[in-house]
């Protein structure tokens, strides 16, 4: 049965069917001379050496955007100012340590805008991972409802008091990312049962489940005494206001760690851009990488959720501009996405603070203003490449 | 690319063994099964061809060969090792998958498409996994043996579906594999694609020793260019044999339910199939 038939009477067969030499197979023409002379480089792929330039020019400038932003809100402080303040340190001597500066500087301006950094770059990081995961460059862990699992879990919590504090440790993340793991599982089962291109499946399904979950949390705030209820909707429309220090030092940790585990899956969700069973085909163990992205990805988005209530559209935009810019590889993408995401939302929340100074706009009403009509282009546009 | 020495003795590729799968949950899986009781030995260094109408398991069966798909009951051995003892990273490095479509939605060029190739060579689940000169030496080789070296810059999602495809294959190559999987390989592509990328397979087989299995709807395809031809109905072996013994008018017609006549190729002997007017 297992006999091999000789090649003989088809090897050579066919005269005119001359098999071309190694290497000589007739292939087009590069399309241009600028394309030919980019193909020219051996192997335009990511070097440990591209990895470190770029992440470091990118933090340079994130480190100029944090010190940039501290000096604007209701009260200005000159950069001269700001420098010669942050070279204080935090546990300045007491005549400087009363300062109104100072104090504004330190124990208002430093923790929001870090917590900015962080919250921007989590979800930016969160957002590219998804798009690899389920293979849909529009993925947003607000647009397609994971966000809004996340705060459900959190209205849960502080509505029934449910073991608000552990160890004087919040536990509100927990129950947001067993809220973001929910979601996060139900989209999946959406994306796909319906192949793994439907693109407006998925976001349909992510509409749908914003609703229930917000109509669930609005039914919960009615429950509520009305304190506890504009402090909700406050929350809920995305706010960085008021951090501590260690409630960011808490978030770091959190979000370093969900960060590092995407950013030490980035291989494999390069291969999974290529669908499942062909990242199964090249060697990638897909359901033990998936369970741990997921398990990231709840972490992250569930922390920040808590923290800083819904901020929508950071995961969608940054991942795409620093893809046109950088490529598409996710060693690459993850960090440079996380960094660029802190830096959009520095300088958003910026905005928020100074536009209406002293009254502050919700953070996440000027990133769906940016990002909505940005989200709404790129749909359009990858609606007419379905077409052509 | 690198020889591999020819082990005298060596066991076969691949040993199915009455191998039984079905979609879904295990009931409906075990009701309706997609394949029923195969088994086959696929030979070192034979082209085989797995022939059969929509829905007769020929892609499930190849699927299941890359352990893509786990079988409910039955063994397959790769070179005479269980399938289930070995990781996917192992199985990966001796047998390549190309998949009939690739899909991609994300701005990867060329280069950074087949180097994902190497990616069972790195053996770690952790970190960033740099590639080493070597791996870019196996690539570049890979890419200007199926003549895509000059489109290592461009991107996936810019150049022709002959072009993705022989990326896909260079892709394959690179994982070095002593067995390539090959699912409809020329099912989007024009005429002169076809025969392109037919005549690449069959080189690779009767230049390297590669050990080919490939799915197909195109009968003259497969009649001209395998060794040995297998074909399925409803997840069950029918035929197996030469294309000789298998593209025979009567079985051609009990399985896919239709009239055929069947000639020979004018160049090659072969049998050829057309459809009566």
């Amino acid at each position: 049965m297992a006999s091999v038939t000789s090649h003989s009477g088809k090897a050579h067969a066919g005269g005119a069917s001359a098999v071309p030499a190694p290497g000589f197979l007739s292939g087009p023409e590069p399309a241009s001379v600028a394309e030919g002379f980019r193909s020219a480089q051996a192997v335009a792929t990511l070097s440990p050496i591209k990895w470190f330039g770029v992440s470091g020019a990118l933090g340079a400038l994130a480190f100029v955007t944090f010190v940039a932003c501290l000096g604007f809100g209701t009260e200005t402080i000159s950069f001269a100012n700001v420098a010669a303040l942050l070279a204080q340190g935090p546990f300045a001597e007491s005549e400087i340590r009363n300062a109104p500066h100072y104090i504004i500087l330190w124990q208002v301006r430093v923790p929001r805008v870090v917590l900015a950094f962080m919250v921007g770059g989590s979800l930016a990081a969160v957002g590219a991972s998804l798009q690899a995961l389920l293979r849909n460059p529009l993925a947003d862990p607000y647009v397609i409802g994971i966000s809004s699992g996340a705060a459900l879990g959190a209205a849960v919590a502080v509505l029934f008091g449910i073991g608000l504090s552990i160890l004087g440790l919040s536990v509100l993340p927990f129950y947001a990312f067993l809220g973001a793991l929910l979601s996060l599982l139900i989209v999946y089962r959406i994306a796909v049962s319906y192949g793994s291109f439907s693109i407006h499946t998925l976001l349909l399904g992510g509409v749908v489940l914003n609703a229930i979950f917000s109509a669930l949390i609005l039914f919960l705030t009615t429950l509520a005494d009305p304190y506890k209820a504009s402090g909700m909707y406050a929350w809920l429309m995305g706010s960085l206001t008021g951090p501590d220090f260690p409630t960011v030092l808490i978030l770091a940790v959190y979000l370093l760690l969900g960060v590092a585990v995407l950013v030490s899956q980035a291989s494999a969700l390069n291969l999974l851009t290529l669908g499942e069973e062909a990242a199964r085909s090249l060697g990638v163990e897909v359901e033990r990488v998936k369970r741990v992205l997921f398990a990231a990805a709840a972490l992250l988005t569930g922390s920040v959720v808590a923290f800083s209530g819904l901020i929508g559209f950071v995961g969608l935009i940054v991942p795409h501009a620093v893809r046109l810019v950088f490529g598409a590889d996710h060693r690459l993408l993850l960090i440079a996405s996380g960094i660029v995401g802190g830096i959009f939302l520095m300088l958003a929340d910026t905005l928020a603070r100074t536009l209406l100074s002293p009254t502050e706009i919700p953070v996440g009403v000027v990133t769906a203003l940016v990002g909505g009509p940005i989200f709404l282009y790129l749909l359009v546009r990858q609606r007419r490449r379905i077409v052509s | 690319m690198s020889e591999r020495p020819e082990t005298p003795n060596r066991q076969p590729p691949f040993v199915v063994d009455a191998v039984t799968f079905g979609f879904g949950r295990k009931e409906t899986a075990e009701q309706s099964p997609v394949l029923k009781n195969v088994s086959l030995t696929i030979a070192s260094g034979e082209v085989l061809g797995i022939l059969g109408p929509n829905g007769s398991g020929k892609s499930t069966l190849l699927k299941v060969l890359m352990r893509i798909l786990v079988p409910q009951q039955g063994r397959v051995k790769l070179f005479g090792h269980a399938h289930d003892a070995v990781s996917q990273a192992e199985i990966s490095r001796r047998v390549a998958f190309v998949p009939q479509e690739t899909q991609q939605a994300f701005p990867f060029t060329i280069s950074e498409m087949v180097l994902m190739g190497r990616y069972p060579h790195h053996n770690r689940t952790w970190g960033p996994g740099w590639e080493s000169s070597e791996d870019r030496a196996v690539a570049m080789q890979a890419m200007s043996d199926l003549g895509v070296s000059h489109l290592g810059g461009r991107l996936i999602t810019n150049v022709s579906g002959g072009e993705r495809q022989r990326a896909v294959i260079a892709r394959a190559l690179a994982q070095e594999p002593e067995i390539l999987l090959l699912d409809e390989p020329t099912a989007f592509l024009d005429l002169h694609h076809q025969l392109e990328i037919a005549r690449i397979i069959r080189r690779l087989n009767q230049e390297r020793g590669l050990t080919v299995v490939l799915v197909s709807h195109d009968l003259n395809l497969a009649s001209q260019y395998c060794d040995r031809l297998l074909l399925l109905r409803e997840g069950e072996i029918v035929a197996m044999g030469s294309p000789e013994e298998v593209i025979a008018g009567e079985s051609l017609e009990r399985v896919y339910d239709c009239p055929v006549l069947v000639d020979r190729h004018p160049q090659s002997g072969q049998p050829r199939v057309t459809l009566p007017v």
